[in-house]
């Protein structure tokens, strides 16, 4: 435990996440592989973040793993469940949210959080509906790159409607939507108007308190957040490390094991 | 210490092996009738000289034949229920009971009187306004004429056939609710799986035989010290609390399930049958009697206060809400409860379950969560 480091590692469906704290809780490094669990993602993740610091396994007082592939991972020291990694991060990364909306590759989560921890969260159905899943499905049908899907969205004139809840289905409309020769931008903010509301409602059940904030990787996508936001009717805050808070939270985890075993 | 896990694993034989358990009954002699969620008067057929048996649907049985006469979004302890039916598992018994508490029920007799010809079904009609004179007088009817069938079908039932049988389920009862709460004081003896199994096996075996053992059990875990319990105490609500994967998940996060509202358990005896002159009024009463149910009109909707008081009595750090997919009444009872408990300070989760559910890692993510938050 002489580490100079503590790591959180974030093994998602989609993603792996690393990130390296001080003993400060600052973060030192942070990495992003686009392969999750049941890959090498896991492992480059962790050699990026030891890459641009120079360090090694030896440098690491603690790590702490989450995500859908938590209990996959050598070496870890603790799992925990990503809905307190994510509530930790999230209040690390902006502590006046209340509420934090995570949507990642695979499933989405809403979650309350008093005095800095989880209080109360609830997860989606077990279906792609709403979650990342669904954009990269949609980006494929309209050969879209992932990223330039939020800035056609914000070009939209007339935004369409996808009614159909389920993945398979909102595709089949999509694909109806484009054999009408309709516009990218007005089918990319209307699926992005449906992951809005999918979420919104998820939302609403479990209770909207100021502020909110969103992580995970559709947090990226501002056209969501802006629907999402009027659904809501409140703001919708952000930050350019939002896809990292579950890896925060893991590692500000592993920083308190750290400290209570010194 | 050793007798106490016989006795456990006794009853964990019998909860797993229903099939062989009804098959060892009539090798016996005994001959048995089906009894569907969620209540039947067992009392009728235990007069009768037979022995009720619980059909609550099988976890991870492949639905085929049964797509045929539902549609998908029938909950799975039917489904499941119906497909055991087509298979042909039910074949030995006399009869099968299926009550009409909620719309699928209300298929279900129908589905099976064309899917299953070859067992006789008895449907039995609840009245929605069960508290009324006009509504326990039509129960009383409808009890009537299941007296007479089931008579028919076994031996006549007398009054004091019907007292009796009265008798010994109201002790079954007894002792069963004792079970949960010597559960509740010794969570290092009693496992969430081991508390499952203890009291599913209930409905697969003569109540007087079951009662035996768990009187046993009560008796031996009793006699233990208490001890201090390091994981966390939950009640659990919802229709179905028998997942091994789920109940193994508790187990892996240290917690210990002390109480519960659930209707294939703790429901079924909760409520005694009041002892009267005439026996078939006293079951008609238990039935007006019964509270905290989402099949039962409950139009002051007390479910969610019990729970509380259930969870306070039981010293509980939390609720889980297993919530069976498609399960229509329990949906509509979820928005109060949640709003009894955060009003109670009590923190709760809500868990989908289905007997199809193969892939339980969301439930587990889920129940992780909830330790950590507790």
């Amino acid at each position: 435990m002489n580490g100079k480091y503590a790591m959180g590692i974030d093994i998602g469906s989609a993603t792996s996440k690393c990130v390296l704290i001080g003993k400060d809780g600052n973060i030192a490094a942070n990495s992003l592989i686009a392969s999750g669990t049941g890959t090498a993602g896991p492992s480059m993740a962790v050699e990026a973040a030891f890459g641009k610091l120079g360090v090694t396994r030896e440098n690491i007082s603690a790590i702490v793993s989450t995500g859908y592939g938590r209990n996959s991972f050598p070496g870890a020291d603790k799992t925990m469940s990503e809905l307190s990694c994510h509530a930790r991060g999230a209040y690390h990364l902006y502590p006046e949210a209340k509420t934090v909306i995570d949507i990642g590759g695979q499933d989405a989560k809403v979650l309350h959080i008093s005095n800095g921890a989880l209080s109360q969260f609830l997860m989606n159905d077990k279906c792609a509906a709403g979650t990342g899943r669904f954009l990269e499905v949609m980006s494929h049908v309209l050969q879209l790159d992932i990223s330039e899907m939020s800035e056609a969205g914000a070009r939209a004139e007339k935004p369409l409607e996808i009614s159909s809840t389920c993945t398979v289905f909102a595709e089949s409309e999509v694909i109806s939507h484009l054999s009408r020769s309709a516009s990218i931008n007005d089918i990319v903010a209307g699926i992005h108007k449906s992951v809005a509301t999918r979420t919104a409602g998820l939302v609403k059940r479990l209770g909207v308190i100021p502020e909110v904030f969103m992580t995970g990787g559709v947090a990226r996508n501002e056209n969501v957040r802006h629907y999402l936001s009027r659904e809501l009717g409140v703001d919708i805050k952000t930050s350019p490390l939002a896809q990292y808070a579950g890896a925060l939270g893991a590692a500000l985890f592993a920083l308190e094991l750290t400290n209570n075993k010194e | 210490m050793s007798e106490i896990k016989s006795i456990l694993s006794q009853l964990d034989c019998v909860a797993k092996n229903p099939r062989r358990q009804l098959d060892m009954i009539i090798d016996g002699g005994k001959n048995v009738v089906g009894c569907l969620p969620v209540y039947c008067p067992e009392e009728l057929v235990y007069a009768a000289g037979m022995i009720p048996f619980g059909i609550w649907g099988a976890d991870g049985k492949e639905l085929s034949k049964a797509k045929l006469y539902f549609p998908a979004f029938i909950c799975s302890v039917l489904q499941s229920a119906l497909e055991l039916g087509l298979e042909g598992a039910f074949d030995r018994m006399k009869a099968v009971m299926i009550p009409v508490l909620c719309d699928s029920l209300k298929c279900m007799g129908q589905n099976f009187k064309a899917g299953v010809p070859q067992v006789e079904f008895l449907p039995v009609i609840h009245p929605q306004n069960r508290k009324t004179e006009a509504g326990q007088e039509f129960l009383r009817s409808q009890y009537m004429k299941l007296r007479k069938r089931l008579g028919e079908i076994g031996t006549p039932i007398s009054d004091e056939k019907l007292a009796e049988a009265i008798n010994i389920y109201n002790n079954h009862r007894r002792v069963m609710r004792e079970f949960s709460e010597t559960a509740a004081k010794h969570p290092e003896l009693i496992s969430a799986s081991e508390r499952s199994a203890v009291i599913k096996s209930g409905f697969f075996m003569d109540k007087a035989e079951h009662t035996k053992l768990v009187e046993r059990l009560n008796l031996l875990c009793g006699a233990e010290p208490v001890v201090p319990w390091d994981g966390k105490r939950v009640i659990v609500t919802g229709i179905l609390a028998d997942s091994s994967s789920l109940l193994s998940i508790f187990e892996k996060n240290g917690i210990a399930v002390v109480g519960d509202d659930v209707a294939a358990e703790s429901r079924q005896f909760r409520t005694d049958v009041p002892v009267t002159k005439d026996p078939i009024e006293g079951l008609a009463r238990q039935f007006a009697d019964m509270e905290g149910c989402s099949v039962l009109f409950d139009p002051e909707k007390k479910r969610g206060d019990m729970i509380v008081k259930l969870a306070k009595e039981r010293k509980a750090d939390g609720v889980i809400v297993l919530l069976t997919k498609f399960c229509d009444p329990e949906e509509f009872d979820y928005p109060f409860l949640k709003r009894a408990f955060d009003a109670a300070g009590i923190p709760s989760i809500l868990i989908e379950v289905d007997r199809q559910m193969v892939n339980y890692s969301q439930a587990e993510t889920a129940v992780e969560a909830f330790r950590e938050m507790l």
